[in-house]
């Protein structure tokens, strides 16, 4: 609600491929339940989308689709096709691995391992099989850096993550989760457990990251969607109802549900 | 109606805040049971803890002596002494042969005898000699034996036999009626000379008098047996040997020993040498000289005495050495063991000159006598149970009560001095227990365990040592089976099995946890030991390929390519894995032989033919023993009792891993398994580290498998292919047979009390590191 922060808008970055992630047909079941109704848009490079929509729309559904995390609850099964660079998800060439390395992920709830901050945050280039210090040094320095964390936390990098507050360990997630250069990154509701001083940092941090990776945030704060995404996607019971530039998603929908929504009718 | 909406509102709130009195009084009464519960826990524990040290405590106290009343014979030159079964009536002999009785109570005197011998009358050519007296020259008695040896000056014996009859006077007071009879009467050797010692024992060939008489100068020592043979009619009939000298060559005679059994003599020369004759046929020769202080001191030695069981011998010089020498089977220069003297003690004596070693009976504690104080001191483990002052006139003989309860010392002044001695436990002691011990026989110091045998004069061997040892060897091979087994089921099926089969997997281990260990010891001992005994290196070969085929296995899964992997579902991969260990494990099932033919062929001892057998193969060449039951076994089948609880309490553990972290680790590229060995082992690693603790603990106390699957030989040795004994089967074998109170029955206890360190010491170290570890892995 409050408009103390004024956030200059973001310039949409038309330079990178329009349909860096590309969803075509794409439908999701639990199992009998269909989570995911046929959809079909594509995600420009190096922009941000924010995906909005009620509770248990299928947000997080779609979310964790697109570095296939899914894959870890029984009984699920799509329609349908995802492609990175064209190339798709379901590629039976396709290590899983791989695919989480190019598309990280920050949980809507942070979970920092029960280890350092530093061991946290070089815990993906660790597992790659990295364990030259010095790169391992400036891979923690500038990721956290970048997660706006480094000048809180530069003195105690040895203590355990765990030792944080609730702002500072989702923004070592963030760190975490870039700290291995992914192209995409995916943010569930990164910002749901925090104070407006800390969402603004991770705000201010997408529109930086936004140089460098392509953004896909779930969001229930239309302030938030407004603010930093270039695109948004309304969902509603599993559909998708209209996906477009933010701005015209919030001055013009297309869609009496969108503009419901937004303006606060339902949801 | 709105008055009385608001008036309900009213009425609900106030009732809604109010407690019942119920809850309060369930929720008090609950607390104070909870709370005594914890309390009678904690005292359980304790109590339990406190009945062990109260049962081990006596073994360390020292003896108590106490003084008893004291006899005075008012004979002033008395020499040797006995007295009855329970010490009421004792006698002393003086140098002429009288003995004199008194009641210990109170002194007074209730009888005297006195030695009167005279020669027989000879008539010769009319002339007739009258009898004249022979004067005594030499007493001993044998106290225990209740009998008193005379030498006369004409080269006779005079055996008298002591004994008491009970009378009952009127008032039924019992009374004791001492009496002495002749036993035997006869001349030991030819020499007609004064008899300056005797002795008679009785071996098992029958009786043997010695006697020791100055001949040419210098002294002579004869023998002469006297064997009884019952005859068909039931009458005994007894033949007198021809008299034999003894160390016939030994010229500066200085002392002699004989021990009861009359199987040896050790003489003792004025050099300090020790000259050792054995019985063989019908005399005895010499078998083997020493000097106890060593070879290069010619010190004499100013005491001697044999020890109950007569295999050792306490030497005591003049300048505070006192060692113990005793029979023990020794290399010789040809290569044959055979049983010699050799010094198995050197103790740390009284300042001064020695002047007496007095051995108990029924255990292997002498008095030695030096510098004017007393000591009394426990052979085996050297360990002194008493020293206090020597009485002031010279000391003639001491004499111990059969039960080792009392001893006194008769005084030249013809005093006795008696005490009362408590010492329930000589044979314990801190080295008793935890030192390496020279026993009787043993040829070297070593940490054993024997506590009974056939014969009281057998040293009871109460090392726990090798108990501990066999403890921890035990533990040792059945976790080395049983925790990478537990440990890698355990994240196997928390985090790669398909959760309907865990829903199986778990329960199933869970029934396998409440199998009992007698059956698990009874399929050991009966079923596994000979299947292992007869197939060894096929078995050997089956479990060294499990590693490498699954290592393989896996080598192969990573080469297929990703759309046949994709094929076999996540938590399925044990299908494609299961077959290719079977195989393999059937390949070296089959190979087994060929191996043990090919590597493990001996020269068999007996038939002289060449064989294939890995057990034969492993005694020739690595000299130590193969059983049957072996720690293999034990280890194998003890791993199967350990495994479902390390399993259950592992598992529970890695299960309750957060999910968020393991998707968090997954989001971030990692593989399962890095997901597994980076995240969330450290995670659990507190719940682990209990797991593995509780195994110890299971494996530490395990009882009837070690029992039954073993042969409880306390034996020290690393080698996987024989026995052991533990702590707690010890106590489950032993316990039956130990009387309470006595040594055996407290040293089980102490044993049990190791048991509880060691896993109390062990436990509270994993506890230390799980505590830290935790730190370090805190979840909030
Ligand atoms: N693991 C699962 N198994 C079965 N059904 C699931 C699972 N996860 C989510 N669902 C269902 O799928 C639907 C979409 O859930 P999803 O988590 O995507 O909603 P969401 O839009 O993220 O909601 P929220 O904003 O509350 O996070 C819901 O109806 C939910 O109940
Ligand atoms: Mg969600």
């Amino acid at each position: 609600m409050s408009n103390a922060r004024i956030q200059p808008r973001p310039v949409a970055d038309t330079t990178g491929r329009p349909d860096f992630i590309s969803i075509k047909n794409f439908g999701f079941w639990y199992g009998d339940k269909k989570a995911l109704e046929s959809m079909t848009f594509d995600i420009p490079e190096r922009q941000v989308v924010a995906f909005i929509g009620p509770s248990g729309c299928g947000k997080s559904t779609l979310l964790r689709n697109l570095n296939r995390m899914n894959d870890l609850v029984d009984g699920i099964s799509h329609e349908g096709d995802i492609a990175i660079k064209g190339q798709s998800i379901y590629d039976p060439g396709l290590e899983v691995i791989s695919l989480r390395r190019r598309v990280g992920m920050v949980f809507q709830k942070s979970n920092p391992f029960p280890k350092s901050i530093y061991e946290n945050v070089v815990f993906a280039l660790r597992v790659m099989g990295v364990n030259n210090r010095a790169v391992l040094d400036e891979a923690c320095e500038t990721s956290l850096r970048k997660a706006a964390l480094w000048d809180e936390v530069k003195d105690r990098l040895n203590d355990n993550a765990l030792g944080l507050s609730g702002g500072q360990m989702q923004r070592l997630c963030i760190a975490r989760a870039i700290a291995n250069r992914p192209e995409i990154l995916l943010m569930d509701e990164p910002c749901s457990a925090l104070d407006p001083i800390a969402t603004g940092k991770i705000e201010e941090l997408i529109h930086e990251l936004k140089t460098q990776f392509t953004i896909v945030i779930v969001t229930h704060s239309m302030q938030q969607a407004a603010r930093v995404s270039d695109r948004t996607a309304f969902f509603y019971l599993g559909k998708l109802i209209e996906y477009d530039t933010t701005e015209k998603i919030f001055m013009n929908p297309g869609q009496a549900q969108t503009e419901a929504y937004i303006s606060g009718r339902f949801g | 109606m709105e008055e009385n909406q608001s008036k309900s509102t009213e009425q609900l709130s106030e009732s809604r805040f109010q407690v019942s009195r119920s809850t309060l009084l369930i929720d008090s009464w609950m607390g104070r049971i909870i709370r005594l519960g914890g309390i009678s826990v904690v005292v359980a524990v304790f109590g339990m803890l406190g009945f062990l040290v109260s049962q081990i405590f006596p073994l360390f106290s020292k003896a108590k002596v106490e003084p008893l009343t004291l006899v005075d014979f008012t004979q002033a030159s008395s020499v040797a002494w006995g007295e009855d079964e329970y010490g009421e009536l004792p006698f002393s002999c003086d140098t002429k042969g009288n003995i004199t009785f008194r009641k210990a109570k109170d002194g007074s005197l209730v009888k005297t005898w006195t030695a009167d011998f005279k020669t027989t009358p000879i008539t010769l050519e009319g002339q007739t000699t009258p009898a004249v007296s022979i004067p005594v020259t030499a007493i001993k008695t044998y106290p225990r034996d209740g009998l008193v040896l005379l030498g006369l000056a004409d080269g006779s014996v005079r055996e008298l036999k002591i004994s008491y009859k009970i009378t009952f006077a009127k008032n039924g007071i019992r009374e004791l009626e001492p009496t002495v009879d002749l036993q035997y009467a006869g001349k030991i050797g030819e020499l007609n000379g004064p008899i300056l010692e005797a002795w008679s024992v009785k071996g098992p060939e029958g009786k043997l008098y010695l006697s020791r008489q100055q001949k040419d100068g210098h002294d002579v020592i004869t023998g002469r047996r006297l064997v009884e043979r019952k005859g068909l009619s039931g009458k005994a009939k007894v033949t007198v040997s021809e008299p034999f000298p003894i160390a016939a060559d030994v010229t500066d005679l200085e002392r002699v020993l004989v021990p009861s059994t009359a199987d040896s003599i050790l003489v003792i020369r004025k050099t300090g040498e020790v000259r050792v004759y054995d019985n063989s046929e019908n005399t005895f020769s010499l078998m083997q000289s020493f000097k106890p202080f060593g070879e290069a001191k010619n010190q004499t030695i100013a005491a001697a005495g044999f020890i109950f069981g007569n295999v050792s011998v306490v030497f005591q010089g003049n300048q505070n050495e006192e060692v113990v020498w005793s029979l023990y089977p020794q290399k010789q220069a040809d290569g044959q063991l055979l049983r010699r003297w050799g010094k198995i003690h050197d103790c740390e004596t009284l300042a001064g000159v020695g002047q007496g070693i007095f051995p108990a009976a029924g255990n292997k504690c002498y008095l030695s006598v030096a510098g004017g104080r007393m000591q009394i001191r426990n052979m085996t483990n050297e360990s002194i149970r008493w020293e206090g002052a020597a009485p002031a006139s010279p000391i003639q003989q001491v004499v111990f009560s059969r039960n080792y309860n009392r001893f006194s010392v008769l005084c030249e002044d013809g005093k006795l001095y008696r005490w009362s001695i408590t010492d329930h436990h000589p044979e314990a002691s801190w080295s008793t227990f935890f030192g390496k011990i020279w026993y009787e026989g043993a040829e070297a110091p070593d940490y054993t365990w024997q506590s009974s045998s056939g014969s009281d004069e057998f040293e009871a061997k109460y090392s726990l040592v090798p108990l501990i040892y066999g403890t921890v060897k035990g533990t040792f091979y059945a976790l080395l089976f049983a925790i990478p087994i537990a440990l890698l089921a355990a994240i196997y099926v928390s985090h790669f099995l398909r959760p309907e089969w865990k829903n199986v997997i778990k329960p199933l281990m869970e029934i396998m946890a409440s199998l009992p260990s007698v059956v698990l010891g009874f399929l050991a001992g009966l079923w596994l030991a000979p299947l292992v005994d007869t197939h060894l290196i096929p078995i050997l070969c089956v479990i060294a390929i499990l590693a490498p085929s699954a290592l393989l296995a896996g080598y192969v899964w990573s080469k297929l390519p990703q759309p046949v992997r994709r094929r076999v579902g996540a938590g399925w991969e044990f299908a494609y894995l299961f077959p290719f260990i079977v195989l393999c494990a059937y390949g070296a099932w089959q190979m087994g032989p060929l191996i043990e033919s090919t590597f493990f062929t001996v020269k068999d001892l007996a038939s002289g033919q060449n064989i294939s057998d890995f057990r034969e193969w492993w005694r020739q060449s690595t000299g130590l023993s193969y059983d049957a039951r072996n720690s293999l076994v034990v280890g194998f089948v003890m791993g199967f009792a350990v495994i479902p609880i390390v399993f259950t309490i592992a598992e529970d553990a890695l299960s309750n891993v957060p999910n968020s972290l393991i998707s968090g680790s997954l989001a971030l590229g990692a593989s399962r398994w890095q997901t597994v060995w980076t995240v969330v082992v450290p995670t659990a690693i507190s719940g682990i580290l209990s797991a593995i603790m509780i195994g110890f603990g299971r494996a530490v106390g395990e009882t009837m498998i070690v029992v039954m699957a073993t042969g409880n030989t306390a034996v020290m040795e690393a080698n996987p292919f024989n026995g052991m004994r533990t702590l707690s089967a010890n106590i489950a074998v032993e316990l039956p047979e130990a009387a309470a109170g006595e040594t055996h029955f407290r040293a089980l206890f102490l044993g049990a009390c190791c048991l509880f360190a060691l896993t109390f010491i062990v436990n509270t170290f994993a506890e230390i590191l799980r505590q830290r570890l935790r730190e370090r892995f805190k979840m909030n």
